[in-house]
């Protein structure tokens, strides 16, 4: 029998995501157990504060499911990251590795970290093939969205997440107990780490933090009740967001006292439409390329969302397209 | 027939391996087989306590042995009940060790228990496998019983009843001897997870 029969390889592959279902909650339970020891420090996040002034508030972004590491590699991200920078000068910008609770970079001290710098090399990969191969970093990745989703091992992931962002903060200059406002990034997946950690931050912090959405693939989690504020940013032609919306229960209005309808009926979950864009790629949300009818790219539009929220307007979706 | 096949022919809920069984000499270690495993895969699913509660590995390990133990245990009970119950209860009296045999391989289901494990499927996976083990366990019985399919279901279901009274009464001494001896291999006595990430935070 051929190896190369479609049927065996469907099978193969079908096997593999099994397999690094089963897996992926291991990491999370293992950290929790203290059957890895202390967190490594090769991911330490945050430089100090440089400004003069202390910083008037802390965001902290959570990447998409295609992140190995703390740092971005995707040029979209890190764009997005320098314009809202540049248009919040007095925020402290963070970057936290949203997909390993022992703050371990996919590429850094594991045992399979040779493989995942070969994918990592194939994603970045111009040829089609290999790119696809190089998927297999989103696939490990969104087995960690859906073990913090899991009203099971969430607690436990979503705990060492909100420790891990609680670490970037102290080391950035935060003062616990201070009125300085947080509020987490989540882009895609991230999305729903953001939200779990920060049903946990509440709690350490002392004070509510607020979340923002962009595409997020989210479950309808007990912190959606806990956030200081949801802002959950989709675009018209994001069929990601879509399967997210879709595939969790919890999400469909018919469940009206699911945390998700509830929070929207308390007014803390704030649903904006951002126009037509899709979820990645030169029509998403950060591109640069694509323009609206009122000549402003996707990127534009989503910076000027994003930093109306963090600058507090009543109002952002007058922003959106 | 192997032991892999009969096990292969019990998940497709097919009466032929729980017939092969009923009138075979032998199978009394292959269903014992089957349920010690099946009760260490399920505890594997549901490791999450052990987790929460910070269990060294070779501990966890010696728990996950004690779970498929207590499991064995508990299917004696059972198929012992619904021995007492198809039998004596619906007038068709079988072997003991028949009834042991046929329900054991029934368990079957319940290997793949370890999958209960996977993140947001796993509620799912075990609700699945407890339908598939209960449907597997009614075949069975109706079977070696020679009773309607009616008939073993409620066999199955008032054995159940029966093991759940008997936990409550008589039973208690040998629950408490299981939690005693779950708390001793762990090392700790097992709280849920809600309760240790208060004690995480010093609520």
């Amino acid at each position: 029998m051929p190896l190369l029969d479609p049927w065996i390889l469907a099978g193969l592959a079908f096997l593999a995501l099994l397999l690094a279902g089963l897996l992926s909650p291991l990491e999370a339970l293992g950290w929790w157990a203290g059957w890895y020891g202390r967190r490594p420090e090769e991911e330490a996040v945050a430089p100090p504060w440089s400004g003069e002034a202390p910083p008037r508030q802390f965001v902290v972004f959570l990447s998409g499911i295609h992140r190995v590491a703390g740092r971005p590699f995707a040029r979209r991200e890190v764009a997005l990251l320098e314009r809202l920078r540049e248009r919040l000068p007095d925020a402290c910008f963070l970057e936290v590795f949203p997909y390993s609770v022992t703050n371990r970079a996919l590429t850094g001290q594991r045992t399979f970290a040779r493989f995942w710098r070969w994918a990592l090399r194939m994603k970045l990969s111009p040829r089609a093939l290999a790119h696809t191969a190089g998927m297999v970093i989103n696939l490990r990745n969104l087995w960690q969205v859906a073990v913090s989703a899991d009203r099971r091992y969430g607690p436990i992931y979503n705990h060492g997440s909100a420790e891990l962002i609680t670490e970037a903060l102290l080391a950035a200059g935060y003062v616990p107990a201070s009125s300085t406002h947080v509020t987490l990034i989540g882009y895609s997946g991230g999305g729903q780490i953001a939200l779990g950690a920060a049903g946990h931050l509440d709690d350490i912090l002392g004070t509510p933090v607020d979340v923002i959405a962009l595409g997020g693939v989210m479950a309808s989690d007990p912190a959606t009740l806990q956030v200081g504020h949801l802002y959950y940013l989709y675009g018209a032609r994001d069929r990601v967001h879509r399967v997210g919306a879709a595939f969790f229960a919890g999400r469909w209005p018919l469940l009206r006292y699911s945390p998700w309808n509830q929070a929207r009926a308390r007014e803390r979950l704030t649903l904006l439409p951002m126009g037509p864009m899709k979820h990645d790629g030169n029509d998403g949300y950060l591109s640069a390329t694509a323009l609206l009818p009122d000549g402003r790219s996707h990127l534009d539009v989503t910076v000027d969302v994003i930093t109306a929220i963090l600058r507090g307007d009543p109002a952002p979706q007058r922003l959106a397209a | 027939m192997q032991g892999l096949e009969y096990v292969g022919h019990a998940l497709t809920l097919d009466r032929r391996a729980f017939g092969l069984l009923d009138h075979g000499s032998g199978g009394l270690r292959l269903a014992l087989t089957v349920v010690f495993v099946a009760g260490v895969s399920s505890a594997v699913g549901q490791s999450l306590v052990l987790f929460a509660n910070r269990v060294a590995p070779r501990r966890f390990a010696a728990s996950l042995v004690l779970s498929g133990a207590v499991f064995t245990v508990v299917y004696l009970f059972w198929s012992t009940s619904i021995w007492l119950i198809a039998g004596y209860g619906f007038g068709h009296p079988r072997p003991y060790l028949n009834a042991l045999r046929t329900v054991g391989l029934a368990y079957s289901p319940q290997l793949f228990g370890f999958l209960v494990l996977t993140p947001y499927f796993g509620s799912a996976v075990a609700a699945l496998l407890s339908v598939w083990n209960l449907l597997a366990i009614v075949v069975a019985t109706s079977t070696v019983f020679h009773i309607s399919t009616l008939q073993a279901a409620a066999s199955a279901a008032l054995g159940w009843m029966l093991l759940q009274l008997l936990q409550r009464t008589i039973g208690r001494p040998v629950l408490a001897l299981g939690r005693r001896l779950r708390i001793a291999v762990a090392g700790r006595r097992l709280v849920p997870l809600t309760e240790a990430l208060e004690n995480e935070r010093g609520l």
